[in-house]
């Protein structure tokens, strides 16, 4: 168990284990789940479903009840200023002084990060065309998220943290900021936990995802694994019944039948030969899941 | 820690811009009056101030959530706002005596020694204050801080003005032994102060430390 807990740590940039977080009306629940080096994990979950807590635990932001986090290896209580200055971490606001311009941060951020790069902070500022003479006041909110992802970008991180990063942002600066992702992740070595609403973000960039519901971890798999393990039958309503109920994910009904969502392909589809399972995505998967009439896990 | 303390004036560059306004308008009124001793000490009040600006800059952006990702600890977060404070503090305190020692030299008073015992008066006032008022701050949020913030204001008034009704109606002699021992405190005045505020200044930093160490962001 010791042996293979190391294993893990040293193969994990992220490894979350029974996390626990009670609030009045909320409760993160015993969540666990791994974010393996060298890998985009797309963490999924409508508003209000904990995908922020749980950042923010990761990030020693709130207190936990219970549970255990590792970053690198190390618990996420006592992180080095090393291991700390290896991590960017983006929020949903851009958490900067309204009055302060580029330069400004340059010169903030130099003497709070021993590893600051910036030459490289100077290129993303003309990558990303952000106005210099202009304080982030005046930014639109797209300019804020490139100066935020440009400043996570600018102290040679191996983890990004990204909470919502995308939200909000116009079709064009979204496309634009995955890219940088996947550029980021071409080093073997860097790990993306990007946290969105936006499924197809996700389905566009993530190798992983984790996908949570009101404070629990529904599932957390590789992207792929997931759209082959699940699948899409329709039949009438009244056969719905027949069907092994361990399969189901969850049901739709509508005028002229039953959608239903299963699991478990490959062996729905041996004891099950006479219904044609049709493809799916991981938004559908959310959405049976979430909104579906059933749902049995 | 520089980078906090860095960011904290790059806020505050504008608000340092008015200052050379203020000191302009601030040297008419004391030549006009020929008096420096209540000038000498607003300069004090007024950078002191610029310590509560800070806090309102670090709400307003929720800096402090960003800072906490980054390489600094949660006790250098709470050093730097400590450090900023007496900085200001003491840019006040050069500010005002420079400013005093200038005013009367143009209008050849002899004031200085006052205007300077006002400057030492209005520091003890400033830092004990915000001794009080920091650890406040550090739990709620400015914002919610600055009811509490009155309540420090208006105590010590609402005292004196208590205490001086009740003296001058007669309904309470003050003892010898207080007024002895207000005396023997005036005699060691710049030796108590000193003392207090230090004292003041290690219990609040105790405080807020260990606030900050269990606050949720």
């Amino acid at each position: 168990m010791a042996n293979s807990m190391t294993l893990a740590d040293t193969e994990n940039a992220i490894n979350i284990r029974n996390l626990t977080k009670k609030y009045g009306d909320f409760t993160l629940d015993h969540i666990s789940f791994k974010v393996p080096k060298g890998s985009i994990m797309g963490f999924v979950g409508e508003n209000g479903a904990g995908k922020t807590t749980t950042i923010k635990a990761i990030l020693d932001l709130i207190r936990t009840d219970d549970g255990e986090i590792s970053i690198f290896g190390t618990g996420s209580k006592h992180l080095s200023m090393e291991i700390k200055s290896q991590i960017g971490v983006v929020f949903d606001g851009s958490n900067l002084h309204d009055n302060m311009n580029v330069g400004d941060i340059n010169i903030i951020m130099k003497n709070i990060y021993p590893n600051w790069d910036t030459k490289k902070y100077e290129e993303y500022i003309l990558q990303f065309q952000l106005p210099r003479k202009k304080i982030i006041k005046e930014y639109s909110r797209g300019m804020k998220m490139k100066l935020s992802i440009a400043i996570a970008l600018s102290h040679h991180s191996k983890l990004l943290i990204l909470d919502e990063a995308t939200s909000g942002l116009d079709p064009m600066v979204r496309e634009e900021i995955l890219d940088i992702f996947l550029d980021f992740i071409q080093d073997e070595e860097h790990t993306i936990l990007l946290s969105s609403h936006i499924i197809s973000d996700i389905e566009k960039i993530a190798d992983y995802v984790t996908f949570i519901h009101q404070g629990r971890i529904i599932f957390s798999e590789s992207k792929d694994n997931l759209i082959y393990q699940y699948g899409v039958i329709h039949c009438p309503k009244e056969e719905v019944a027949s069907i092994d109920h361990s399969f189901i994910v969850g049901i739709r009904e509508n005028s002229y039948g039953a959608d239903v969502m299963i699991h478990n392909k490959d062996a729905f589809q041996r004891q099950y030969r006479q219904y044609v399972v049709d493809r799916t995505s991981i938004e559908e998967i959310m959405l049976y899941i979430s909104k579906g009439k059933e749902r049995i896990r | 820690m520089k980078g906090l303390i860095l960011k904290d004036f790059i806020n505050l560059k504008k608000n340092l811009k008015i200052f050379g306004g203020l000191t302009v308008l601030y040297g008419v009124m004391a030549i006009a009056s020929d008096d420096t001793s209540f000038f000498s000490s607003i300069f004090v009040l007024l950078y002191a101030i610029l310590t509560l600006s800070l806090y309102s800059y670090d709400d307003m952006a929720k800096w402090d959530v960003f800072a906490q990702t980054c390489p600094i600890s949660k006790d250098n977060i709470v050093q730097s706002k400590y450090l900023m404070m007496l900085l200001l503090t003491l840019l006040g305190v050069v500010y005002g005596s420079l400013f005093t020692i200038i005013i009367n030299i143009i209008i050849k008073s002899d004031s200085l020694l006052n205007g300077l015992q006002s400057i030492g008066a209005g520091t003890a006032i400033v830092i004990l204050f915000y001794c009080i008022i920091i650890p406040f701050i550090t739990k709620m949020g400015v914002e919610k801080a600055r009811l509490i913030l009155f309540a420090v204001y208006a105590i010590p008034f609402v005292i004196v003005l208590a205490m001086n009704k009740m003296l001058s109606n007669g309904d309470f002699v003050v003892p010898e032994m207080l007024i002895k021992l207000a005396n023997t405190c005036m005699e060691y005045i710049y030796l108590i102060v000193p003392i207090v505020v230090i004292i003041a200044l290690s219990i609040s930093y105790g405080i807020s430390v260990l606030i900050y160490q269990k606050k949720e962001f």
